[in-house]
């Protein structure tokens, strides 16, 4: 192991001793997820308006850098000095379920509790009719593009099929003095999810009816020769197997690149990082039959089964959606809104970016609720890299990594 | 031992009472007993998780007869792996050891402004490797890196290169990064070693018409030999099990054809969840490491002893 983790590990096991004494009087650890600078301040405040509201409960926040929050959860709980509330991704739910670390929060669910949000949402942490967790962010994608680039390139609307796009991104690629058409992600975490979204245009699945991976179907056969086609035409920057989600945002953001698919929060780093970019936002394009998908996440805050305070972790769960609470944080971190109240405010049916991602609702695909989905996203990943690169035949590529997955679906 | 055993063979009195001879063990007890609890009970542990079927959060249920191990013998990405560590190991602690050398010559030499360079070569030590690689990171960014619009600037390239894109590119360049931020740390030894070895050797061997390559070859060489040995069994073993060049930079990609064993041990222990795999992992580079340092330093010491 890394000295850093080493120390990392060290320190999660001081920092426990520290909670256990503290946990005596009352007082609720939360572990959170860090989505932006914003993310500890907001947590924070909260903490400190709910202990004035509630005397005799100490809030204590944790926040965590997403890149190791699965990392820290797992050591915490192996060593039992898990927090009382974390946020998770929600597709690590169903190891929290199987494993009986997460407790089901049906007892304290109301009607009215539950009326607050929007059902789409809710659903993914309802595993077996319970409940085990509540969307604490919810996001989706959509494809912004670089107006001036367009209008410079001679086009005058985005495009709504994979073929338009083909044909916009050569002419934006053909502009010469190193833009590039459509911002292919190549590189770590949601290399997968870039390329579903082609294979959904496409009318392919993750997992197919029969259950098994649908990565040798032909549409997602069609769908890597496309992306494929894209790269070879020069229409992508050049070496996409070296591009992370957010160097691709990078070059749109330099308008380096005509057009990319990513999640809402782009527009607020755009507000704040390039405000004279001119950018529109629109629809994922949609494959020869009219098909497409965009791709919706959420994560979720939980509740572990090893808690000693749990009516008070409720308490401060049920604080954190309360209305006032939820559109602070859904404006602050420029996500999608859970709750209904928060979707009718001004703010958001005001907010034409927006607009476009909750359009795309009705298409959603969330990440299958399977054991070992990261170990499919990851050979998932690493075929599509080597598709980029031109190694080996492509359909067998695929082909080969449908079989790794649907081994591990056998499991 | 063996010589204690001779002089006991031969008569003659120990030089102290044989009741204080326990003394200095007693007195290492307590270091001793903290040395086992922090080497031995991790290892213990390690161990233990590598034996047994365990779920993603550590908890382990039962043991498993070897599955773990037996699994990674036949994960084709493991193989690949392992033999990259080998030829980053070897590239790495090499190629530092050959550029080491010189420069630690050069900055034994007395010259105006050597506490400068050497100042400047010590520099990279004191930032964090971590920091270290997300700035190369960003330096070979192909579209906005600083290394593509230098190479430009001075006319040596015409389009950018994709530095990352391939492990053709990306593993050598990683393999020098790494040789970079070895070198402070492999010089300090050297500079150590050279200080040590008397001047007047070279004035003797000088007045008997010794060149400097016959210098540097019949007595630096020589004399530097035990701080060689030092720095190859020190430096393996940091390398073989460096982690943040490699992670930060390509984080084993793309396909996992960067991956060394510690970068596959962290994506099946954190990523996938396969913590029994992962802690297999863990020990095979133990054993690889315990067993090259072993049989290097008994080498070593066997040729010392000649």
């Amino acid at each position: 192991m890394t000295k850093t983790a080493l120390f990392k590990l060290g320190l999660a096991a001081g920092l426990s001793l520290v909670a256990v004494a503290a946990a005596q009087a009352g007082t609720v650890r939360v572990t959170v997820a860090e989505y932006s600078a914003k993310t500890g301040p907001y947590f924070e405040e909260a903490a400190k308006s709910f202990e004035a509201a509630n005397p005799g409960t100490d809030i204590e926040i944790e926040v965590v850098p997403w890149d190791v929050l699965l990392q820290k959860l797992t050591t915490d709980i192996a060593g039992g000095s898990n927090a009382d509330l974390s946020i998770i991704g929600t597709r690590w739910l169903l190891d929290f379920v199987s494993q009986e670390v997460a407790e089901p929060l049906d007892a304290y669910i109301t009607d009215e509790f539950k009326g607050r949000f929007i059902d789409t949402f809710l659903s993914p942490s309802v595993m077996d009719g319970k409940t085990y967790g509540l969307p604490i962010a919810a996001s989706a994608r959509a494809m912004y593009y670089n107006k001036a680039l367009f209008e410079q390139a001679g086009i005058a609307e985005p495009p709504k099929t994979w073929d338009e796009l083909k044909t916009s991104a050569e002419k934006i690629s053909g502009l010469g003095g190193e833009v590039y058409g459509f911002g292919l992600q190549g590189k770590e975490i949601e290399t997968d999810v870039y390329f579903y979204y082609g294979m959904w245009s496409y009318g392919a699945e993750i997992l197919g009816a029969d259950g098994t991976s649908g990565l040798d179907d032909p549409g997602a056969i069609e769908a890597a020769k496309l992306y494929k086609g894209l790269i070879d035409a020069k229409a992508t920057q050049p070496g996409v197997t070296s591009y992370s989600r957010e160097d691709v945002q990078n070059l749109f953001k330099q308008g380096k690149v005509g057009m990319m698919i990513t999640a809402p929060f782009l527009s607020n780093q755009i507000k704040e990082e390039a405000p004279d970019l001119k950018y529109g936002v629109t629809a994922i394009p949609a494959g020869p039959s009219g098909d497409r998908g965009t791709y919706g996440v959420t994560d979720s805050i939980i509740m572990f089964k090893n808690s000693q305070v749990k009516d008070e972790a409720w308490k401060f769960m049920d604080y954190l959606f309360t209305t006032e609470m939820r559109s602070k944080f859904t404006e602050g971190e420029g996500f999608l809104p859970v709750n209904k109240e928060v979707a009718a405010s001004d703010y958001f049916v005001n907010n034409a970016d927006l607009k476009e991602f909750t359009a795309l609702l009705p298409d959603a695909r969330f990440a299958p609720v399977i054991s070992g989905w990261e170990e499919i996203a990851q050979i998932t990943s690493d075929a599509l890299q080597k598709i980029y690169l031109g190694e080996g035949d492509l359909e067998a590529t695929l082909k080969d990594a449908a079989a790794k997955a649907d081994a591990i679906l056998k499991q | 031992m063996a010589r204690r055993l001779s002089l006991q063979l031969t008569g003659r009195p120990l030089p102290v009472p044989s009741r204080a001879r326990f003394l200095p063990y007693l007195l290492l007890l307590p270091s001793l007993v903290l040395a086992a609890g922090v080497i031995f009970w991790p290892v213990g542990d390690l161990l233990e998780i590598a034996t047994n079927d365990v779920n993603r959060f550590g908890q382990l249920r039962g043991f498993n007869d070897f599955a773990n191990f037996k699994a990674l013998v036949a994960d084709p990405n493991f193989t690949a792996a392992l033999i990259r560590t080998v030829v980053w190991t070897v590239a790495v602690v090499g190629g530092t050891i050959l550029i080491s050398v010189p420069v630690a010559l050069i900055l034994n030499e007395d010259f105006y402004g050597r506490d400068v360079a050497r100042v400047i070569v010590m520099l990279p030590w004191a930032v964090s490797l971590t920091m270290t690689a997300i700035v190369w990171r960003w330096a070979l960014n192909g579209e906005s890196g600083m290394l593509n619009s230098a190479l430009r600037g001075l006319g040596l390239i015409d389009t950018n290169i994709q530095w990352l894109a391939t492990a053709d590119l990306a593993f050598p360049v990683q393999i020098g990064i790494g040789i970079l931020v070895t070198i402070p740390f492999t010089t300090t030894i050297f500079l150590g070693g050279l200080s040590s070895i008397p001047p007047d050797l070279y004035e003797a061997s000088a007045l008997e018409g010794a060149g400097p390559w016959q210098q540097f070859r019949h007595i630096t060489l020589p004399l530097l030999k035990p701080f060689l040995n030092i720095a190859m069994v020190l430096n393996t073993i940091y390398v073989f099990n460096s982690f943040p060049i490699i992670w930060v930079m390509t984080q084993g990609g793309p396909a996992n054809s960067t991956d060394i064993l510690v970068t596959h041990l962290y994506k099946l222990g954190f990523r996938i969840g396969k913590l029994g795999e992962a802690s297999a992992v863990s020990v095979v580079t133990l054993a690889i490491l315990l067993v090259f340092t072993i049989v290097y330093v008994r080498l070593a010491m066997r040729e010392e002893a000649r």
